[in-house]
Parts: C-alpha cells; structure tokens; sequence
C-alpha cells in the first residue's frame, strides 16, 4: 500500500483509457504516454488494463505503507529512496514498510508511470478508471490524487516482481528516438492556405508553458491561419491550426470536437513521444504515410512482445530454479 | 440505393492519423445533413457487431469520425462499410422528435454577464434578445468539446455574433452561451469564448447517472426564463 504525501505539480490514476464515449464529449483519457503504461504494467506483472500513477514533471512524494513492489517506467524523473540512492526507471523495486519515494525531477522527459505487484485499486466509470479531471470521471473521486490518499492493491503483490528489468537489447522507448515527430497530413488541408504544411515542417517548434493533458500548444513562426470550419470531431494527435497560427496538438483530454482546421493527425506510434513533450522542449515535424505509420505500430508491438516473452520465459525459469533449489 | 439531391456523391472520406477515417458530407450547420449524420452513426453502431474492427463512431455537425483497428480491418474495407452506411441512411426518414426539454434559465445580471453587450451588439433590447432565444425550439446537433456540452441550433439570425475577441479563462458551471449561428449550456467550469446570457441549475453532467449526460443529440430542447 501507498500513501499519497505530496502530489507534486500532478499526479493522476491512469489506465488504457475510455475510448467509444467521445460522442458525449468524454475523452479517452488514460496514460499521456501508453507505452510507458503498458511497460510499468509488465515489469509488476499487473494486467494490461490495470491502473498505474502518472506522474507529472517530479517533485511528488509517496509514502510506503507496506513493503510492496513497483516498477517504474516512461521518463525518469529522478525517483530515488528517501537515502538519495535511485530508483532506476525500466525496473520493478522492493520498496520497505516505512520508506519514502521522492521524484526529484528531470531534464529529459515529462511523465513517469508507477505500477504496483497486484495493482491499483480504482473504480472504473464507463469501463475505465482513467482520472479524467474536467469532466469528474476515474481515479479516486475524479480527481487528481492529493496528500493523503491512500493507494491499495487488487490483490497482494508479489514482492518476486522486484528486480525484473526491461531486456536489454531490445529497444526502450519510443521518446529515446530522435527525429522529428511524424503526422498523417490532413483531414482539413482544403482549409488552409496553400503552402500552411510547407511552412510547418520548415519550422522549428517549441512546446509552449500550455502543455498538459488536454493539449500542447506550439510556438514557432506563425503559420497562415485557415477559416473557422463547422465543427468536427476531433482524435488525441489531431493538429489543430488556430487563428493565431501557432499549432495546438490535442492530447488525451482535450476536445472530442474543434472547428479549426486539422493539418495533420499524430499516429499511435507516435503519441508516446507526444506524452514525453514538455514546456519547452524545440521539436520539429515531418510527414508520414499512413501505411508506415500503420508498420511503425506493428514493430512497436512485436517489441513489446518480445520483451514481455522474454520476461515470461525469466519468470518460469526462476521459479523452476527456486523448486530444485527447495 | 439512391442518393437524393446527389448527397452520397459529394461526401468527402478523409484519413485522420493512421487508424480513423472522417466522412464529410457538408460545411453547414444544416438539421437535415446533422439528422443524416447521426443516422448514419447509428447504423456504423447497429452494424459494428458483423463489422470487426470498427470501432464506436463520433459526429458532428455535419460530418461524421471512424476509428478503426488497421490490425483487423483495412483502411479500403472501413471506407467501405462507411460509405455503405452513410447509403443506406441518406434517404431513410428522420427519427421522430420527441417533446422539447425545458430548461429554466436566469437571464441577464451576474448570471449572463454578456446579455447587455450582446444586446448591445445586434441592436435588440435585452428583453428582445431573451425574447428571441427563448423563443426557439432547437435541436441537439451534437454532445462533445467536454463532456456533455450540447451544441444547440439554429440561433435565430438577429443574435448570430462572432465569438468573443479574448475568451474567458473560466465560465461557470450551467452557463447559457451563444456564437454564431449556435447556442450552448456549459456543464462544468471550463475557459470559453461564447457570450454568456445567462445561467441554468438544470443538472446538464452528472457522472453518477447513465447516461451522465442530460441532452442527446436529436434531442429538442427550449430554454424558459426563471
């Protein structure tokens, strides 16, 4: 069991997320970086639509009610033990009764995930139990936790999990990549001026102060603005062309509707990356079909795959070992 | 299949990133083109059963959101299966509307603080502009940008006004807004660039009741001054 005792700039109960409700305005919601989600899940061998703590940007703290297990993923916000020592992200740690995890905040990266050995408790609404703030839904209470929550497990972990680490070899994280970060063109290039993408992909960008869960907002030369279009529906990626000119990358909570032009739409492979962005980071933007986005999914899966069977195979044979050792 | 008044010809089917699709099928805020929409999103639901891969649609006013999974069904099959939904609804009668839902709103002072210089702004008397937005039934064209927020039509014409310049960076929970051609409630404290008229304590979101939401699109709805 956790406890909460300081939250730092946020920290939100996240999941895979609430797809299917955007027709009453509800986001997806869920993990800003699902990658990092479905990793700290595997390394505490918690089920893939278990809940894990988002963890925003560092200076939270956690107290550790009972010895427990947690693994810890995404972007390394410099957790380390109430002693200094690390706690090195990619990993599962055995973490004492009485001890205390800080995150002490980082240069690279905005989000942190820390799943626990028999998961986290949390009520779903509307199939998931994503926290999703402005509209009141998931997490405890739906709301951000704060100081004193308290966090349970599903069932009592297994302690084991402590020391499983990502394989190495196998490739860590898609935010580890650098490059620029690919975008499907349209669905409203009609809408602008020609000429808007051209100068988009030119452009360096830097990620605004705005940058959180509903959107980033980029800062950058500015773009020839469309017209205002009757409203559309609008997905996590979407790049939306407002009439200042400065681009707005929808996140996770953002609009489900929007009635500025979409130049492009970021692919599921790449919205990890986007997770990652924080208030000043200088990106830029390239275009990408949408068949190699679709191949850059499926790679990213068989990686997954791969690391997850060779965990398994691990998993089995230290259990085998202990049985012979007994 | 028919297609009346050429509609089905002059849809436009768009890629949105690598795993939806969005059918255009118009630029207006128009009731029958938003009727056909939801029409058409209702049988993508209805069809989803036998169509693996699609998943649940979201429209607009006038266009209407696919996601697919591209691991079980291609991008060809889902277009496919939208332009053969979004067939089969362009001539098929609209749905019955029901009775329109009253929502008792305060107009004006603290409650609207935009009334004055919206009347200002189209020439009316404060009383006229709530004469004239109470006087219309409008229809739900759809439910998003937050939860639960109605987007409402047609303003009557002598209150359309553009957004405001610099949007409000909080506007209370049950505000009434308008802008443009459109009118709205907001259901929970959020920043907003609409011109509020004034407030309603009609229970708009609540996410302990199924449905959370109070208003459906297709829904009628008229506003009744408190």
């Amino acid at each position: 069991m956790l406890e909460v005792v300081d939250p730092g700039l946020l920290m939100t109960l996240q999941d895979a997320g609430r797809p299917g409700f955007a027709d009453l305005g509800i986001p997806p919601s869920g993990a800003c970086d699902g990658w990092g989600l479905a990793v700290a899940h595997l390394l505490a061998d918690a089920p893939p639509d278990g809940v894990a703590i988002e963890v925003t940007l560092g200076g939270g703290e956690l107290l550790v009610a009972e010895t427990c297990a947690v693994s810890l993923a995404g972007a390394d916000l410099g957790a380390e033990r109430e002693d200094g020592s690390p706690l090195r992200p990619g990993a599962t740690h055995r973490l004492l009764a009485g001890s205390r995890i800080r995150f002490g905040g980082s240069t690279r990266g905005a989000r942190a995930y820390l799943g626990l050995a028999g998961g986290i408790a949390a009520a779903k609404v509307l199939g998931s139990a994503a926290t999703h703030v402005q509209g009141g839904l998931g997490g405890l209470d739906g709301r951000a936790l704060r100081a004193g929550d308290r966090l349970v497990p599903v069932r009592r972990g297994d302690l084991a999990m402590a020391g499983r680490a990502w394989p190495a070899g196998i490739a860590p994280h898609p935010a580890a990549v650098e490059g620029p970060i690919r975008f499907v063109p349209g669905p409203d290039l009609a809408s602008v001026p020609a000429g808007t993408l051209e100068e988009l992909l030119a452009a360096a960008w830097r990620v605004a102060a705005a940058c959180d869960r509903m959107g980033i907002r980029l800062q950058g030369p500015r773009l020839p603005a469309g017209a205002e279009i009757v409203s559309h529906p609008l997905v996590p990626g979407a790049i939306q062309l407002p009439a200042d000119g400065q681009p707005v990358v929808i996140m996770v909570d953002g609009p489900t509707v929007g009635g500025y032009p979409v130049i492009g739409v970021v692919p599921r492979a790449e919205l990890p990356r986007l997770g990652q962005l924080r208030p000043g980071d200088d990106i830029r933007l390239a275009p990408q079909e949408a068949e190699e986005a679709r191949a850059a999914w499926r790679e990213q899966r068989s990686r997954f795959a791969r690391a997850a069977e060779a965990l398994h195979a691990d998993a089995v044979w230290h259990r085998l070992a202990d049985g012979a050792g007994g | 299949m028919t297609d009346p008044g050429g509609r089905l010809a002059a849809v436009r089917i768009e890629r949105v990133g690598d795993a939806a699709l969005l059918a255009v099928v118009g630029e207006d805020i128009d009731a029958d083109l938003n009727a056909w929409v939801h029409r058409a999103a209702d049988d993508v639901r209805r069809g989803r059963a036998a169509s693996p891969g699609l998943e649940a649609p979201v429209p607009g006013y006038a266009s209407l959101l696919v996601p697919f999974d591209p691991e079980t069904c291609s991008e060809d099959a889902a277009r496919a299966l939208l332009l053969a939904a979004l067939g089969r609804t362009a001539d098929s009668p609209p749905r019955a509307a029901g009775q329109p839902v009253e929502i008792p709103v305060r107009y004006g002072g603290a409650d609207g603080p935009d009334l004055a210089d919206v009347a200002a702004q189209t020439g009316l008397t404060e009383a006229d502009v709530v004469a004239a937005h109470a006087g219309t039934v409008y229809r739900v064209f759809l439910v998003g940008f937050v939860p639960g927020f109605p987007y409402l039509g047609v303003l009557p014409d002598q209150l359309a006004l553009p957004r405001r310049a610099t949007p409000r960076l909080r506007v209370p929970a049950g505000s009434v807004a308008i802008a443009g051609r459109q009118t709205g409630i907001y259901p929970a404290a959020t920043p907003g660039g609409w011109h509020l008229i004034g407030r309603t304590d009609a229970p708009i979101w609540d996410p302990r009741r199924d449905p959370p939401a109070l208003l459906a699109p297709g829904n009628r709805v008229r506003f009744v001054p408190a």
